[in-house]
């Protein structure tokens, strides 16, 4: 791969994994067991589920960068910047970023339910987030066979914003990404992303095989608080 | 020669990529392009030379991200008086003996607009016009706005290259797979909105190989009467052994390029991956192609951010309800601000089938110039039809028309001639579809042929202005037929003159030719038959009125314009039952025998249209208060607990809360007609504090606390300290909830709160989202962490409780 290119991968609906019905709801604030719901509530998220039908527009760009010596790592000022982070990406050769967005008619949809229905406005902001989320699971996952092909694997992803990686490295992401240009996600003043699902990261690729990291990824995040907090297994 | 008069003669062949062929010399990832101009003007100057050599008549210059949100303005100036050097040096240098013509290159500012962004448009319109002040004073020839992936960016880029130069302008925008812009503006949309702004030459770039681009290509083709530009990508990237590659090569690229040429693109160059091979083999292949003349479409359209509506021989239903006039509600939810009211009858409209709204919201005690502004802003965050801006106030039409996103419609301009000098420049500087009055300084003439003569003097006032035929719709005023038994005909003859033989089209305030008679809504269908008959293009009216719809769904079947009659077999069965007996077949169950505990049971499982229905039956003979009291607010007890004891979640609080609001809204409407009763616990103001736009939270604590009674005054996201403050002080509430989603945005939490202990002690500030905690909470001066909407409510109660006792 070149590194001087930044690659655009369109998906279509059906090659994105089927949604995941109880994670939706736990991004909507269900914290029990969501096979249980059932009357006024299941009708309203079948009815949002049928609005939202082929809304989503899944992109994802992406650059791949050498870290092997000082001076490759001088386009890469954010790898300072998060001890999590340079603890995952040890030993890496190389890195993945990648800019991902399910594009930005969900938030034109969201914003419409506000005003007419609160309940589908919170459960179509969480059916967005279970799709950006399995976007991204979907393109590693791509990554993961292209990579292993050539004998080599790749870490878990880590974006600004999770543990210590400054939200600030936004900034560098997106100059190295061009993702407006490229799939349509800009940055504003507060580092926060339009369209808000959206989602940048960064993996890392090595020679040996990853230690297996823990599946629970909530077991990295300091916010021992959080209620959907997964428990721990 | 000027680039228009030479554009008018031949083909203009224009350059190829420059982010490629910068990286073969060596820029680094991450760094800016443009700082290039100074630091290797050789090798820029080399790019574009090349480019020349290969038969560009216009290279544009390297500026494509030269804006003041990347650059001090100092070196603003200097990266575009290089960049415009190393341009004209290398058109010195070439051989080529073609006309040569540089361009100030204007890319986006990479800041998504608001209401999706938190970027303003006027800061946009600012920014842009700061390169192009630049470019224009180095002496560029014409300005080259392109990869435009937002409908409202474009006019940003477009008004600032007007306002700030004479130069001309051509507009390209970046289609996705879908044949739509990132924001979703089709190219027909483009086309009306360019058009209206007046530019000289538009189409596509970028994104997409020159195959993919058929779709937008041939719709440009067909609607535009401007020269269509094409500047494709050459396929996409790929890797090859570590190389990239780019999957279109020039031989196919130049191939494709030569039937678009030949279909009648005028206009043509490459996007990314294209190098000067490319240009040269296509400028080779157009040679012997004679270029197809540009012709005027004669299309009458306007546009939303995402589409056009073509004004053909289907009627155009335009929706009359967002106005205040003889609506009591309506005046109220203006003076209050009420904008959910406003934006509910625009959904209303939208659902019943009409195209375009009608927006007028004056009011002679609201500022007019500020709410229109709002409220358009307001309605394109959420529906995607045209608007037609009905205000006769000048300075609120120029505002509403420069924020518009697309073009809009114009209600009105008339005969007169102060009117119409106020009125056409708007027009012409903002684009848009104008709707005539046949009335002037005498007021409306009596017979058809006086408001005929008025049109023709409309039309050629309007030609003066530079303002064609196609984007002028003649209304020929109906009048009550109860004053005057003559009044229909004198119109519906106008009118037919107007359409047949002046070729122009025509709207009608329908439901006027009815005032002061019973059952309206017969005469009203009859007329619109009537009018469409006589060539009627377009209706003001109410799409609540069945006799209307009937109207509109038989005429189409009728005339040709509902192939296998579609349409109406679709939507006629709403209208078919008459209105009196629609609204006797109530759907609530008479025999209730325990209408009390169902309408604690409706809201608790979150029934909303049972709660409405039972709330409206239990009002015959129960006071407000008391279904209040006794029964809607010990549901919402039973499941804010249910809540808070985790036996219920999010979801269900708020679908109790939804049913509660549907019950409410029937409370609210008995309770007017005695306002000395009130269920007022005390005012609210609530905010998701600057640089946040979050506001799902937000707005779930608002509903849940006008649950509760209270009279919640909601600033919406991304809302400044000062405002916040001023809101405090104009409504005089003890209570602010504050909302922030960001770790970023919390500092902006800290400054409001610091400007209200100032400027207001006695508020309680109550704070939340994702990323507070209750230490945040404490060290930004906050009273109360809510860690939910239930929190919020409880502490409210016990704060107003206390200042009561």
């Amino acid at each position: 791969m070149n590194e001087n290119t930044v690659f655009v991968k369109t998906y279509r609906e059906n090659e994105i994994l089927p949604v995941t019905t109880s994670e939706v709801w736990r991004y909507a604030g269900f914290l029990g067991d969501s096979s249980e719901i059932d009357g006024e509530l299941k009708r309203t998220f079948e009815e949002m589920q049928n609005e939202i039908g082929g809304i989503f527009s899944y992109k994802v760009c992406y650059r791949q960068m050498k870290i092997a010596d000082e001076k490759e790592k001088q386009t890469l000022p954010f790898l300072e910047g998060s001890k999590a982070l340079s603890k995952l990406l040890k030993d890496c050769g190389e890195i993945i970023i990648f800019a991902a967005t399910v594009g930005l008619e969900i938030d034109r949809y969201i914003s419409k339910q506000q005003r007419i229905s609160p309940v589908k406005a919170l459960l179509s902001n969480a059916y967005g987030a279970e799709r950006i989320e399995n976007l991204c699971d979907t393109f590693c996952v791509d990554i993961k066979m292209q990579i292993q092909s050539e004998n080599r694997f790749i870490t878990r992803r880590f974006s600004p914003g999770y543990g210590d990686f400054p939200l600030e490295s936004q900034k560098e992401m997106f100059a190295l990404l061009d993702p407006n240009r490229q799939i349509g996600v800009s940055l504003n003043e507060s580092l926060l992303m339009s369209p808000s699902k959206s989602v940048t990261a960064v993996m890392g690729i090595k020679n040996e095989k990853c230690e297996s990291t823990s599946a629970n990824k909530c077991n990295e995040c300091s916010n021992k608080n959080c209620e959907f907090r997964k428990q721990e297994t | 020669m000027n680039i228009l008069e030479y554009m008018k003669q031949d083909f203009v062949r224009l350059d190829g990529g420059m982010g490629t062929m910068l990286q073969k010399s060596g820029l680094m990832p991450g760094e800016l392009p443009e700082r290039w101009n100074i630091t290797h003007p050789e090798k820029i100057t080399d790019i574009h030379r090349q480019y020349y050599d290969a038969g560009a008549n216009i290279v544009n210059a390297n500026t494509f991200g030269a804006n003041c949100l990347k650059f001090s303005d100092e070196e603003l100036e200097e990266i575009i008086k290089a960049a415009v050097q190393n341009a004209e040096k290398a058109r010195n240098e070439s051989r080529g003996t073609q006309e040569k013509f540089i361009a100030l290159d204007i890319g986006p500012l990479g800041r998504l607009l608001k209401p999706y962004g938190d970027f303003d448009f006027d800061d946009a319109v600012k920014c842009y016009a700061k390169t192009v002040k630049i470019g224009a004073k180095y002496g560029v020839d014409l300005i080259f706005i392109e990869t435009m992936n937002d409908s409202l960016d474009t006019k940003a880029a477009v008004l600032a290259a007007k306002e700030n130069s004479n130069l001309p302008v051509f507009v390209s925008n970046a289609y996705g797979e879908d044949g739509c812009l990132m924001t979703g503006a089709s190219p027909a949309a483009m086309v009306a909105m360019l058009e209206g702004l007046g530019v000289d030459a538009i189409g596509a770039n970028c994104s997409l190989g020159p195959a993919e681009l058929r779709g937008v290509v041939s719709e440009y083709l067909k609607y535009s009467s401007l020269p269509v530009l094409l500047k494709p990508n050459a396929g996409l990237p790929k890797s090859v052994d570590g190389k990239t590659v780019y999957d279109v090569l020039p031989e196919e690229f130049s191939d494709i390029m030569q039937t678009y040429i030949n279909d009648g693109i005028r206009i043509f160059g490459g996007c990314c991956g294209t190098n000067p091979e490319y240009i040269r083999k296509t400028v080779q292949k157009a040679k012997n192609i004679t270029p197809k003349p540009v012709t005027d479409k004669n299309i009458t359209m306007v546009s939303s951010y995402t589409h056009a509506v073509l004004f053909e021989k289907t009627p155009v239903l335009i929706g009359e309800r967002i106005n205040p006039t003889g609506k009591k509600l309506f005046k109220e939810a203006l003076r209050n601000n009420d904008i959910d009211y406003i934006l509910n009858e625009g959904l209303k409209q939208q659902e019943k089938g009409v195209h375009i709204l009608d927006v007028n919201v004056g009011l002679p005690e609201i500022d007019e110039k500020a709410m229109l502004e709002k409220v358009c802003f307001e309605l394109q965050s959420i529906i995607d039809l045209p608007l037609q801006i009905d205000t006769t106030n000048v300075d609120a039409m120029e505002s509403a028309l420069r924020h518009y996103n697309g073009k809009a419609m114009i209600n009105s301009v008339n005969g007169k001639e102060e009117n119409m000098r106020e009125i056409f420049p708007l027009v012409k500087k903002y684009g848009g579809l104008v709707v005539c009055l046949t009335l002037d300084e005498n007021g409306i003439p009596e017979t058809a042929e006086k408001r005929v003569e008025i049109a023709t003097k409309i039309i050629s006032t309007a030609n003066e202005y530079g303002i064609s035929k196609k984007d002028l719709i003649f209304d020929t005023l109906a009048m009550t037929v109860s004053a005057d038994n003559n009044s229909a005909v004198a119109t519906l003859s106008a009118l037919n003159t107007i359409k047949n033989e002046l070729k122009c089209h025509t709207s009608l305030g329908v439901s006027n030719v009815s005032f002061g008679l019973p059952h309206r809504d017969i005469l009203n269908g009859a007329f619109f038959t009537l009018a469409l008959e006589n060539g009627l293009s377009a209706a003001i009216m109410n799409p609540n009125s069945n006799e209307m719809m009937k109207s509109y769904y038989a005429f189409k079947a009728l005339k040709g314009l509902d192939e296998n009659c579609t349409d109406f077999i679709e939507n006629i069965e709403k209208y078919a039952v008459s209105q009196s007996s629609a609204t006797a077949n109530s759907p609530v169950d008479e025999n209730l025998l325990d209408a009390e505990s169902e309408l604690q049971r409706a809201v608790v499982k979150g029934l909303k249209d049972k709660a409405a229905n039972i709330t409206a039956l239990l009002l015959e003979n129960t006071n407000p208060l008391e279904i209040v009291n006794s029964q809607i607010i010990p549901a919402l007890d039973i499941v804010g607990k249910g809540f808070e004891n985790k036996t219920m979640y999010l979801p269900q609080l708020l679908m109790s809360a939804e049913a509660a609001s549907a019950a409410f809204e029937k409370i609210k409407i008995k309770m007017k007609e005695n306002p000395t009763e009130t269920v007022s616990k005390g005012k609210f103001v609530i905010a998701t504090v600057k640089g946040d736009i979050h506001d799902i939270g937000k707005n779930i604590v608002k509903l849940i606390l006008e649950n509760y009674g209270f009279d919640v005054y909601d600033l919406g996201k991304d809302v400044p300290p000062e405002k916040i403050v001023e809101e405090a002080l104009r409504t005089n509430t003890r209570l602010v909830g504050l909302s922030a989603l960001m770790t970023t945005t919390v500092p902006a939490m800290a400054e409001t709160i610091k400007q209200l202990r100032e400027k207001a002690p006695y508020v309680k500030v109550i704070v939340g989202g994702a990323v507070l905690t209750q230490e945040y909470a404490d060290s930004i001066g906050a009273d109360f962490y809510a860690k939910d909407a239930m929190e919020t409510v409880r502490y409210s109660l016990e704060t107003v409780e206390k200042s009561t006792t």
